[in-house]
């Protein structure tokens, strides 16, 4: 009787820690996968909005490739931003 | 049988072409999934919602998970206020996750891999909430793109940045749900292709990888519609709290 009651205890204690280990798991695959998808895109995408917005007001203004070159390193920077922001309310 | 990755994401027209005004707007098949996976949710929740029972049947079941699911999403990252919201977050979610998923059938076309549905939607979103914005805080709202405790030598360049930030929120949303279900499609049509080259001796190994990813492009597609779900989420929030 006392042996089943000693086991009893280390079942539960082991099962316990399974349960832990399965819901750190769960949580590491998914959220991770989800996280590295959201910042590469982020950046992606404020690049190539810059790039955009260079493009045609250098259409509009023809001064070829300046305004290009000044709004692309402003959409790394506003891309930057967004990654930093993004990975900021992931940690939350 | 072709053996071109791309071709599963051509667009062919189902019927006669029909003109208006120099637009062609023939039936395709993109606009018979479209049809399809909206028809699927409707009767999933005439099905699911039709009896009512206490103890529920597992389409109720179904129904009501998915629901709860999108309510407590909708509360816990945007707050009470975009309680009016919710039947548009939830169709969205409801339609961009059976749209990935019906594209999982085999032979099936998958409409979220083109980047001009998705950024219809993400375009539409981007727009509605920017209107809410103006509509509650009035010209408060540019206040979002300018925060508190900035030097004035720098003011003009993060406005700048913050306008970018801001108009990059659609094509992010859209890029990322398109780049995901196109790349996960001709994943799995050049690891099929494969198998085939290979025959039955060599193509065990990318059949299993087959099978890996299929198991994997499944998750890919409920992530994304959560993740285009939750952004919307996030977005409203900025529009009716107006902070970060």
């Amino acid at each position: 009787m006392k042996k089943i009651n000693e086991f009893n205890i280390r079942l539960k204690i082991a099962q316990k820690k399974a349960k832990k280990r399965l819901l750190k798991n769960n949580k590491n695959n998914t959220s991770s996968l989800g996280a590295a998808l959201k910042l590469s895109t982020e950046m992606v995408a404020a690049v190539f909005v810059g790039f955009t917005i260079g493009f045609i007001l250098d259409s509009w203004f023809d001064t070829k490739p300046w305004l290009i070159i000044i709004f692309f390193f402003v959409g790394v920077i506003a891309g930057i931003l967004n990654v930093f922001r993004t990975a900021k309310l992931m940690q939350k | 049988m072709t053996t071109n990755p791309m071709h599963q994401f051509n667009i062919y027209r189902i019927g006669p072409e029909v003109n208006l005004g120099g637009i062609d707007i023939s039936f395709t098949n993109a606009s018979l999934f479209m049809m399809l996976s909206a028809l699927t949710i409707m009767s999933l929740f005439f099905w699911g919602t039709r009896k009512k029972a206490l103890v529920p049947t597992k389409i109720q079941l179904l129904a009501e998970l998915s629901y709860t699911f999108i309510s407590k999403m909708i509360n816990e990252t945007a707050g009470l206020k975009a309680k009016p919201y919710f039947p548009f977050i939830f169709t969205l979610f409801m339609f961009v996750l059976f749209c990935n998923m019906l594209g999982m059938l085999p032979y099936s076309f998958t409409v979220t891999s083109h980047i001009i549905v998705t950024f219809v939607l993400a375009a539409s979103i981007f727009i509605g909430v920017t209107i809410i914005g103006f509509l509650k805080h009035g010209m408060g709202y540019l206040k979002l793109f300018v925060p508190s405790g900035v030097p004035l030598v720098l003011l003009p360049l993060i406005v700048i940045i913050e306008i970018i930030s801001y108009l990059s929120r659609p094509v992010s949303l859209s890029v990322r749900l398109f780049a995901n279900m196109m790349a996960g499609h001709t994943m799995l049509k050049v690891f099929g292709g494969f198998v085939v080259s290979l025959g039955i001796i060599g193509g065990w190994l990318p059949l299993s990888f087959t099978v890996a990813l299929t198991g994997l492009e499944i998750l890919i597609a409920f992530l994304q519609a959560y993740v285009f779900a939750i952004l919307t989420c996030i977005y409203l929030n900025d529009a009716l709290n107006l902070h970060r």
